[in-house]
């Protein structure tokens, strides 16, 4: 096994105690992905370019404000990676040309929902991936289109209600393996990772930052405004999908994954269910063990496959 | 025609009042229009919703600017422009606030000449706010005069059928308290004028000069000036740190926060309340349960009785 660089992020005690993605966002009490995004920040650094397709953390930047310490571009909805393409070239041509000093040199992000980063962005991605483009793509997986009122998007759970998928079995489809997708194209790196689980969280961006090439971190964002759950339990969800092995915490590197966080024992999906209205229907009026059945087999065969 | 504008932050179920209202209009035979309108999707955001009534077809399209009733779900919408809660109120505009503080105190600041009046609320209530819709919905139809208890049972009942008997029962009641209410203003609220297409005075537009894009294209030089946002405004809960019980764990508040409105200063956290938004994980993650969470409420009158009594 080839030998891994220490990470300075050993326990919570090694992690930023004050922050410097600025408070005063317009993101909902208790967002997810706001979550993260603070955590990712403090380690990105305000050495940075985000460029941020449209969708929910598109507010973060609205004129005259913002909450960040760098730099930040707004695109449509499918077109960031291309955004992400002309700002590293700019940076590039400007280093080359010595009217920039290496030292300033600045990381180029991408921020975008799941409905950019699993649908909409998508052909985009794999051109920039393609082309071996210096940067990092942040994607904040909410599971659905949460700024426009939750309609399903390609990263919804089977059987989770949305605004478009009301029936007494919720969404019909499967969430996409966005992980795989990426992993495909053989890049620098791909992890997901939970704002619930800071220190890995922290450990994966500082691997990804040393890196250069096209790297990705799927981070789950759970949404008490879309997934309708108190927002004092963002983290609890978070955590119980860990715990219940339906988000394996996991990264690509050199052509292998590697499952950073195995539930020792996984806990019943139900636990993690139970929690959110967005599958109350598998509980009330009626309970629904079958498609119950069908979500924890699915966590299962995963875990059965890779082998944990 | 009836011109009703319903105003408050989005969860607080401003667009289902606006329905039910509709509703008991429609049963008791109007013609009816009900819309919202969102900014944002988000809990917290300004929304607001609109409901149209009348006893003929309604040609009438798009927001309402002259309303006859406007309801204010939450009073600290009033001075945020973005909400636009004053928008169009006149003389003979009834407004409905849910407030504690009295009508007079209202009418003196906004400087009003129409009817305004109050929900008054408990302050325990007021953090959970969640029946808040049923309330405005049940004084709203009494003032207007034109809607009857049955009429408002049976559009509670039938727009609220998919959330369970349970919480049917809470939003009618709340409804009914408050129709009940206002029984001596029954009726009050008068119809505004119809819009005309011949006194229609066009509004009045602005030429602004073509400029350059660096110029003109909205560009933020400064760095996290976001903090000029004061999101504490938002919190019904405020968590307050015991640090007797704080066992200085380090950060798990801190890191938690989504909203990264806790900093550790030495070794203790602090919570920016200017900011904090109220959505209590640091109460849920706390590992010795060191904070707890007030009613917002309750903590600013606390606050405010300290700072005569010091």
């Amino acid at each position: 096994m080839a030998e891994q660089p220490v990470s300075i992020y050993r326990s919570m005690k090694d992690l930023p105690s004050t922050h410097l993605l600025g408070t005063g966002t317009p993101m909902c009490a208790g967002c997810g992905g706001l979550e993260a995004l603070n955590q990712l920040y403090d380690i990105i650094g305000d050495k940075s370019v985000f460029v941020n397709a449209a969708g929910c953390m598109t507010l973060l930047s609205v004129y005259p404000f913002t909450p960040f310490r760098g730099s930040w571009l707004y695109t449509a909805m499918a077109s960031a990676p291309a955004g992400a393409q002309g700002v590293r070239d700019a940076l590039d041509i400007l280093i080359q040309k010595q009217r920039m000093n290496i030292d300033e040199d600045m990381q180029v992000v991408v921020l975008t929902g799941d409905g950019s980063a699993y649908g909409m962005g998508l052909s985009a991605t794999s051109g920039a991936i393609e082309r071996n483009l210096d940067f990092l793509y942040i994607c904040y997986d909410n599971e659905g289109y949460g700024n426009t009122g939750q309609q399903f998007s390609a990263a919804t759970p089977h059987g989770a209600k949305t605004a478009t998928s009301t029936g007494s079995r919720g969404y019909p489809g499967f969430k996409k393996d966005l992980f795989a997708i990426w992993a495909a194209h053989n890049p620098a790196y791909v992890a997901t990772v939970a704002g619930a689980e800071p220190v890995d969280l922290a450990r994966k961006i500082e691997k990804a930052m040393s890196m250069k090439g096209p790297r990705m971190l799927i981070a789950l964002s759970p949404c008490p405004t879309g997934w309708d759950y108190d927002p004092q339990e963002t983290v609890t969800v978070g955590k119980l999908a860990v715990k219940t092995g339906i988000w394996p915490l996991k990264e690509y590197v050199d052509g292998r994954v590697i499952h950073t966080k195995i539930p020792r024992e996984r806990k019943p999906v139900e636990e993690y269910l139970k929690l959110q209205g967005r599958y109350k229907h598998l509980f009330e009026p009626v309970r629904n063990d079958e498609l119950i059945a069908e979500i924890q087999n699915k966590v299962d065969d995963y875990w059965g496959r890779v082998g944990k | 025609m009836y011109r009703i504008r319903f105003h408050g932050r989005g969860g607080q179920g401003m667009k289902t009042a606006s329905r039910i209202l509709g509703t008991a209009f429609f049963l008791e035979g109007y013609e009816v229009q009900d819309a919202p309108r969102y900014g944002a999707e988000r809990r917290g955001a300004p929304i607001f919703a609109y409901v149209r009534a009348d006893n003929q077809l309604i040609n009438e399209r798009g927001v309402i600017t002259r309303p006859d009733l406007v309801i204010v779900a939450d009073d600290s919408l009033v001075p945020v422009p973005a909400a636009g809660v004053l928008t169009g109120v006149d003389e003979h505009t009834v407004l409905l606030i849910n407030s504690d503080e009295s009508t007079e105190t209202w009418k003196h600041r906004l400087n009003l000449s129409c009817r305004v009046f109050t929900l008054p609320a408990e302050a325990e209530e007021r953090a959970e706010l969640r029946f808040i819709g049923a309330t405005c919905t049940g004084a709203a139809a009494r003032l207007l005069g034109k809607i009857s208890r049955d009429a408002l049972q049976q559009a509670i009942k039938q727009e609220l059928s998919e959330l369970g008997d349970a919480v049917i029962e809470k939003n009618l009641a709340r409804a009914l308290d408050a129709f009940d209410c206002m029984q001596e203003h029954e009726g009050c609220i008068q119809t505004g004028t119809e819009a005309n297409a011949t006194d229609y005075s066009k509004p009045a537009w602005i030429d602004f000069p073509f400029e350059d894009a660096r110029v003109s294209a909205p560009d933020i030089h400064a760095s996290a000036n976001s903090v000029e946002v004061r999101t504490g405004l938002w919190r019904t809960l405020r968590p307050v740190i015991d640090y007797e019980r704080c066992n200085k764990c380090w950060w798990v508040c801190s890191t938690f926060c989504p909203d990264g409105a806790i900093k550790v200063s030495g070794q203790t956290p602090e919570i920016d309340y200017n900011h904090c938004k109220g959505c209590m994980v640091c109460v849920a993650q706390c590992p010795p349960h060191a904070i707890e969470a007030v009613a917002e409420q309750l903590a600013r009158q606390q606050d405010a009785e300290e700072e005569v009594s010091p």
